[in-house]
């Protein structure tokens, strides 16, 4: 093995490893918990025998291993973002209900009708303030 | 204010204007809100004013003008402090109504000429429209990019109206019981005629004159804002 391939294991297994903590801990949903596993034991796959991806690759008519993690990648980091997005919309939705709730709940009334300097024929200037005790 | 009598509509009822419910949703608009709410309140007696989380004395101005005064302690866009509005008129008993904007750009007379269709049931819903009316000053850039927005509105919401974004609108009970606007900011104009559209409410629209003061047009959306809408709304027709 290169120095390289020594440090992308080290690296997955430890990343390996926090998954499966997090997963014991109930840290992280058992599906995403057993999915990240996966992930990272395929990784393992491809850097200790990078031919595998070629295989795959050729398979579906893709000249290189390397171009088709990269195609994956891509791929993988739009569903992300598209994910991230649409949480994020229905985190803003959310919020709006709440403070909406807790703008009608404490909402202020002004129970005084409008007070003699109100009156259009009697209110010249533009400011008059209320007088409110 | 100056009252131009061009165009009479009968004044309404005492009843009617005591069941109309006049929301004006607020964000920043310290310098003139209490002078709008007083204005609009002493002909109807229900003004209710949504302080969309401003960072100025917004609350604090329209406390001394409106009947109701309801603070979103976040600011959440002028669509979801319209629907605060609504939604809270409704709980209040509302059967008619209006919304108005806070900048002082509209007249109180025209809302009468909003309600008074719907009160005779004519209609379910009410839009202002500044160019079937005498509106005059309206800057020419302004203009513009107000008749591009009512193209988009032609071609997207497949409505025939003259006016896209005007913000005087009228709703019966029944009509402002079934408009959601979950768009928080200005594509909401937008997404409110969809609804209009789908709900197969009937809707008229009013000619009313925007006065277009200094202030309005410094508070008033920039046609480059437009873009922006416009990516929004789309956004908002393609994600759930």
């Amino acid at each position: 093995m290169n120095p390289f391939q020594i440090i992308a294991l080290g690296v997955v297994a430890l990343l390996l490893l926090l998954s499966a903590v997090l997963l014991v801990k109930g840290w992280a949903t058992r599906r995403d918990a057993i999915l990240w596993m996966l992930l990272w034991l395929a990784a393992g796959v491809a850097i200790v025998w990078p031919d595998v991806t070629k295989v795959v690759a050729n398979a579906l008519g893709i000249g290189r291993g390397a171009d088709l993690l990269l195609y994956c990648t891509f791929v993988a980091m739009m569903v992300g973002f598209l994910m991230v997005y649409a949480r994020l919309r229905r985190l803003r939705r959310e919020l709006t209900l709440l403070v909406r709730h807790l703008a009608i709940t404490n909402a202020a009334v002004n129970t005084s009708p409008p007070s003699p300097e109100d009156d259009p024929r009697t209110s010249g200037s533009d400011k008059a303030p209320a007088n409110e005790a | 204010m100056a009252s131009d009598p061009t165009r009479k509509t009968p004044a309404l009822d005492e009843a009617v204007r005591a069941d109309t419910f006049v929301v004006i949703a607020a964000y920043n608009e310290a310098t003139c809100i209490e002078q709008v709410a007083r204005e609009v309140r002493r002909v109807y007696p229900h003004v209710v004013v949504v302080d969309d989380g401003s960072s100025d004395t917004t609350f604090e101005a329209a406390r001394r003008g409106a009947t109701y005064v309801l603070r979103h302690p976040l600011n959440r866009g002028q669509g979801a402090a319209l629907q605060t509005g609504i939604e809270f008129a409704l709980l209040r008993g509302a059967k008619f109504v209006v919304t108005f904007d806070a900048d002082g750009q509209h007249r109180v007379e025209d809302i009468q000429a909003m309600v008074a269709p719907i009160a005779q049931g004519l209609c379910e819903i009410t839009l202002g429209s500044r160019f079937l009316g005498g509106t005059k000053d309206m800057p020419t850039e302004r203009r513009r990019t107000l008749r591009m927005a009512v193209l988009f509105t032609r071609i997207v919401n497949r409505m025939d109206v003259t006016d896209a974004h005007n913000g005087l609108r009228g709703f019966s009970r029944t009509a402002a019981s079934m408009i959601d606007i979950t768009l928080d900011r200005m594509a909401h104009a937008s997404e409110l005629l969809d609804q209009i559209r789908s709900s197969g409410l009937s809707y008229t629209e009013i000619p009313v004159q925007i006065r277009y003061t200094e202030y309005s047009i410094a508070k008033g959306q920039s046609s480059r804002n437009a873009i922006q809408i416009v990516v929004q709304y789309v956004l908002g027709k393609v994600m759930p």
